[in-house]
């Protein structure tokens, strides 16, 4: 009966996060299968008992979730409380422990209504119970607050959350405090934001530009995680709209057939890079699109080109002997469950396991299912010949 | 699969705008094609294939060198509309020879020869225009000849394996039939290639 059953195990140290304060960074375990049920024991609040802590989690595929004041809880969790004595809470769905398989692209999570959103920078979003964390991709539709104002130029571009205000409100970071943007209020009609649920299945990828600093080096910051690295090669895609077209990897006019392209010479943060070209003659960068140019608006991009992309990391003192490619490529990096890849090539990402989530458990809200900085954590992921149902 | 999907997230976009529907991108313009044709053209890309002249049959008509374009078959219906005063869609079948037209390709537009897949990407809902009705967008892949490669590793690009049930477990209920492959993709010239992003004029009525 378990002729075809699937057992793996493993621990790890976590990272980030304070007993009874914060939560840590999202944990993501790769495996070779999608599990249906998963156990957590958190060996150090096992043994040091202490209010917040938890000891024990556990979820199963197989049980729908239920439902407490319409939000859903899926992640079983035993809690120590003031005296410390352990009690059971839950975990919502998607904050504690959830599966995925990640393999195919264009996958979005549900559809939610956008209610307003500030004209400001950073852009404000109210959506009701949003469930978003900081560092989800979101993409944004519609945007209209009437046929010709709202701030739909940016609708169809990815965005990273860069905060999360509260259940209903979260950020993403684009100038909209320009003249063609309105706010948005009263739940526009088909104003929706919706989660790319497997941002990162092959890397680098096209990436979109949110701000350009010209001088002899030239500074990009893009909307999601750029996942380059120095050296990388790269070539840019700016429409006129956006003013700095000289970027642009047309044939160069000096070497003929030869385009243009530029390299990156140093990554300032996972959204932020500085590229070789001196760009101190042209033109401003503009973010400030009219409404009426969105049928048909192309988005500034930037994409790698070239013989050194994000495929192979080079071994180094204290790297596995065959380091897999890691992303993002500056801070919380994340390996692949590739091995070495080859340089040159473009990373296959795709990949399968489950998350332990940032969420708080229900009725305790200030401990966390991922423990706190330190603790070890031991997992156990299981996919079942049989279950019932 | 895995090419189409590293395609669409490693190759630079252009959103349609030729259309008149409202949304963005707009669905397929002959301006739309004519523009991508333009480009790859502006950066040297390698057109797949030569022209076919002009032949003495009723219906026919040229057909210009092309680059190839992969496309979703939902947009068959919107290809059959296009046209303008300089041209537009012409139909395989009405090419001078179907000699060289391939199984799954429907037609070609100016310099680009489209091929129809049902598997060709499409993000389901994915524009809102300003009444808010929704509408698919479709990833519409325009290559040259020299833009993309796959580099097999290991010296082998593909295995099929298959193990009867007895060898696949100690009960013999189950056979194993799986894809074992070592590939690496590259793009090897990223301006001979474009994601042409369009919606759809016509309702499919499903």
């Amino acid at each position: 009966m378990t002729e075809y059953s699937r057992m793996a195990k493993g621990s790890y140290i976590v990272s980030g996060g304070t007993l009874g304060v914060s939560a840590p960074s999202v944990k993501v375990i790769n495996l070779p299968f999608v599990p249906d049920y998963v156990e957590l024991i958190n060996y150090t609040q096992a043994i040091t008992p202490a209010q917040h802590g938890i000891p024990f989690a556990f979820w199963d595929a197989s049980v729908p979730p239920v439902t407490v004041s319409s939000v859903q809880y899926d992640t079983i969790a035993e809690v120590f409380n003031a005296t410390p004595v352990l009690t059971t809470d839950s975990v919502r769905v998607g904050g504690g422990i959830s599966a995925f398989s990640a393999g195919l692209a264009l996958q979005y999570g549900a559809r939610k209504q956008i209610i307003g959103a500030t004209k400001a920078n950073p852009v404000v979003f109210n959506v009701t119970a949003h469930g978003y964390s900081v560092g989800d991709i979101v993409v944004l539709e519609g945007l209209y607050q009437s046929s010709s104002t709202g701030m739909p130029q940016i609708a169809g571009m990815p965005f990273r959350i860069s905060a999360v205000t509260d259940a209903d409100h979260f950020s993403i970071v684009w100038d909209a405090t320009g003249s063609n943007y309105t706010a948005l209020s009263g739940s526009p009609v088909g104003s929706f934001v919706k989660k790319v649920l497997y941002p990162y299945l092959y890397e680098p990828g096209v990436n979109f530009i949110e701000a350009i600093t010209l001088g002899t080096t030239t500074t990009i910051v893009t909307t999601t995680p750029h996942n380059y690295v120095v050296g990388q090669e790269i070539a840019f895609r700016i429409p006129n709209a956006w003013g700095t077209i000289e970027l642009n990897s047309l044939p160069n006019v000096q070497s003929p057939g030869s385009p243009i392209y530029g390299y990156v010479v140093s990554v300032t943060d996972n959204q932020t890079f500085v590229c070789s070209i001196n760009s101190s003659s042209y033109s401003a960068f503009v973010v400030n699109q009219p409404v009426t140019s969105v049928p048909g608006l192309t988005f500034p991009q930037v994409v790698a080109v070239g013989d050194v992309n994000t495929g192979g990391t080079l071994i180094s003192s204290g790297s596995p002997l065959y380091p897999s490619p890691e992303f993002p490529t500056s801070t919380l990096r994340v390996p692949t469950i590739n091995g070495p890849a080859i340089r040159g090539a473009f990373v296959n990402n795709t990949s399968a396991g489950f998350v332990i989530g940032a969420g708080a458990s229900r009725t305790d809200t200030t401990s966390f299912v991922g423990g706190s900085d330190g603790d070890r954590i031991e997992w156990r992921a299981y996919l079942h010949d049989y279950s019932s149902p | 699969m895995i090419l189409r999907d590293y395609i669409v997230s490693a190759a630079s976009e252009i959103n349609a705008g030729g259309g008149s529907n409202g949304f963005n991108p707009t669905n397929l313009g002959v301006s739309d094609f004519s523009l991508v044709a333009t480009t790859l053209d502006t950066n040297n890309a390698y057109k797949f294939m030569s022209g076919i002249e002009g032949m003495d049959r009723f219906g026919t008509g040229p057909v210009r060198s092309a680059y190839f374009m992969l496309a979703s078959t939902e947009l068959q219906s919107d290809f059959d509309q296009l046209t303008s005063g300089t041209g537009g869609f012409l139909s395989q079948w009405n090419y001078p020879t179907n000699a060289s037209a391939l199984p799954s390709e429907y037609g070609s537009v100016f310099n680009i020869r489209i091929l129809t897949s049902s598997e060709a990407p499409v993000a389901r809902n994915a524009a809102s225009n300003s009444v808010g009705t929704l509408s698919d967008v479709y990833y519409n892949t325009v290559l040259g000849k020299q833009a993309i490669t796959h580099i097999n590793q290991d010296g082998y690009s593909m295995n099929l394996i298959y193990r009867d049930p007895y060898y696949s477990g100690m009960l013999a209920q189950n056979a194993t039939l799986a894809v074992k492959f070592a590939q690496a993709q590259a793009i090897t010239q990223d301006t001979a290639i474009r994601n042409l992003l369009s919606t759809r004029l016509s309702n499919l009525g499903v």
